[in-house]
């Protein structure tokens, strides 16, 4: 029998960073990783997040291309907006703002890696600090002493004892299923993400795309799809909640895939498909059901990815710290009880996660209304922001006439736009300012003034320099 | 442009019996067919049921097994150190 003070089930980035801390804490620590290395089985979750150098600078400052080939910063990001036959109807690109407050995230927005650099990468940090690495080996079951969780079983019949697991094992977690934390998620707190890779030349990557290095293609006929490039290549998927699809995922990724404008950029990228992934992205309002009586979930075992944009390696590494120092605290009282686990949520919710969260439901809600319903609003919310930024530089009338002309028909969106921005804009913004939504805006009020005001801008004005005395 | 997916996924033999369906508790709401991005989920006469080369077309996504709100789906993950082998993910 192998007895060990922790156990952690996975050994992504979560896994890694809770059997480093712990480790360093003087835990015997057996963190197991399914593949036959870290990141073997991982897809996505491939662009670092600057707050992970803020949080975890000893750590990341150790990331070099030497350690991870694949490393591209991303430091502009553009957004395509395409419309319902399929052309890129306009693009924002964007750089970080002037506003942004600290160093890396002043200089990129994201660091992209390949996951299957990466892992092993920040797996060595736990290995270094004495945990042990158990890689080709899936944990199947947790051990019961005495209706108390003592250890898991793997699918060779081994055991492993502790009086602490750590679930690290990902969307669809055994730790999660077999404590009776969760069987399944329901359908609205997951999505199904797929992927391309494709492989470029790296020359042609800075030639092409300079540090241009993220995209996410707002589409009418997809959900909103992103792209991401490496070193030597990028990857373009898309993803949505469970119930949503009603054709198969590749038919919509095949849909971005083959715009004409996208065609053209693989062909000058000289780009040519390399791998298809796929798997489960918990994309929840509030992270539920994280702790119980012997167990721990951290990373999207526990639900933690960004309820907007769905960053998951932060989070993973944020609530694996605090799940260690937690599980050492339960080594030495000797108390692995839920009352006593229960600072873990404390721990988190205090963190930049919780605060996350805090807005969780606003976020999740306008995401899932906005870029994931492609159908029911980006059709509309496409040409309405094209007529907006592409109408106006237009020399088809005098410019005044323009304007008229653009806001007469920005005015025609109205019975789709209102209520969309009444439902999931207003509330987000007055939960961001902490404040009761009456009194930033009463919704009443709004819906009276913005017909009327919008009526008086297209108004044709009195001519200048007329004879009129 | 149609892109072969034949070549695109790497895999390690030996998975074992990773995905099975309990037909007397599937309630035919087709959902698998939807969510399965290889196409692994048929159904023929009524009845839904698995490709019988999954092992070695399915991505490991366990997507049907969590669209499955009958609970007629049962995925455990391969062998470990078999399955997919992700290296650019």
């Amino acid at each position: 029998m192998n007895t060990y003070d922790l156990i952690i089930v996975g050994a992504g980035p979560g896994g890694s960073v809770a059997a480093k801390i712990a480790a360093e804490k003087g835990l015997k620590t057996v963190f197991f990783e399914r593949g036959r290395k870290p990141g073997e089985k991982n897809s996505s979750g491939c662009g670092l997040g600057p707050r992970m150098f803020r949080d975890f600078p000893e750590m990341m400052k150790k990331l070099t291309p030497e350690k991870c080939h694949s490393m591209r910063a991303g430091v502009a990001a553009r957004n395509y907006f395409v419309n319902k036959d399929d052309i890129v109807a306009g693009y924002i690109m964007a750089r970080p703002t002037e506003s942004v407050s600290y160093e890396p995230a002043k200089s990129w927005i994201t660091m992209n890696v390949y996951r299957s650099e990466f892992d092993p990468w920040i797996a060595e940090f736990a290995t270094d600090a004495g945990a042990e690495l158990k890689t080709s080996t899936l944990i199947i079951d947790l051990l019961k002493e005495n209706g108390k969780v003592s250890g898991v079983i793997d699918d060779k019949g081994e055991k492993y004892k502790a009086p602490i697991v750590i679930g690290a094992d990902g969307a669809v977690s055994t730790v999660a299923q077999k404590s009776g934390l969760r069987s399944k998620w329901s359908q609205n707190q997951v999505t199904l993400t797929l992927q391309y890779d494709f492989q470029a030349p790296s020359e042609k990557i800075d030639d092409i795309m300079g540090d241009e290095t993220l995209a996410v293609w707002w589409g009418s006929n997809f959900p909103a799809s992103y792209q991401v490039f490496f070193n030597d290549g990028f990857h373009q998927g898309l993803g949505n909640w469970m119930t949503w699809w009603d054709k198969t995922p590749l038919f919509y990724l095949n849909r971005v895939v083959n715009l004409k404008y996208y065609q053209r950029l693989l062909k000058i990228l000289d780009a040519k498909p390399r791998e298809l992934q796929a798997h489960l992205l918990p994309w929840l309002d509030y992270p539920y059901n994280t702790y119980t009586d012997g167990i721990i979930l951290i990373g999207d075992a526990g639900g933690f990815p960004c309820p907007l944009e769905a960053e998951g390696i932060y989070p993973a590494m944020v609530t694996g710290k605090i799940a260690a120092e937690v599980a050492a605290e339960a080594v030495s009282s000797g108390d692995f009880s839920k009352e006593s686990l229960k600072k873990f949520d404390e721990g988190w919710k205090k963190t930049s996660i919780g605060e996350e969260f805090e807005a969780g439901a606003e976020l999740w809600n306008i995401w899932k209304a906005l870029p994931f319903s492609p159908k029911e609003t980006m059709s509309w919310f496409v040409p309405m922001i094209m007529e907006i930024l592409g109408g106006i530089f237009d020399w088809s009338q005098p410019h005044g006439k323009r304007v008229r002309q653009i806001i007469s028909h920005v005015k025609s969106y109205m019975p789709k736009a209102t209520p969309f921005i009444m439902k999931n804009v207003f509330p987000l913004v007055a939960k961001i300012f902490e404040d009761d939504l009456d009194k930033i805006m009463d919704p009443k009020k709004i819906m009276k003034v913005l017909p009327k005001l919008l009526d008086m801008l297209p108004q044709k004005k009195k001519r200048r320099g007329s004879q009129e005395k | 442009m149609k892109i072969e997916l034949e070549g695109l996924t790497k895999r390690i033999p030996g998975t074992g019996e990773f995905i099975s369906i309990n037909s007397l508790k599937c309630n035919n709401c087709d959902r698998c067919l939807f969510v399965c991005v290889m196409n692994l989920w048929r159904k023929k006469e009524g009845k839904i049921y698995l490709a019988e080369d999954y092992q070695s077309k399915c991505l490991e996504c366990a997507a049907c097994f969590q669209v499955c709100d009958a609970g007629a789906i049962m995925f455990k993950y391969p062998a470990g150190g078999t399955g997919i082998v992700i290296e650019k993910g």
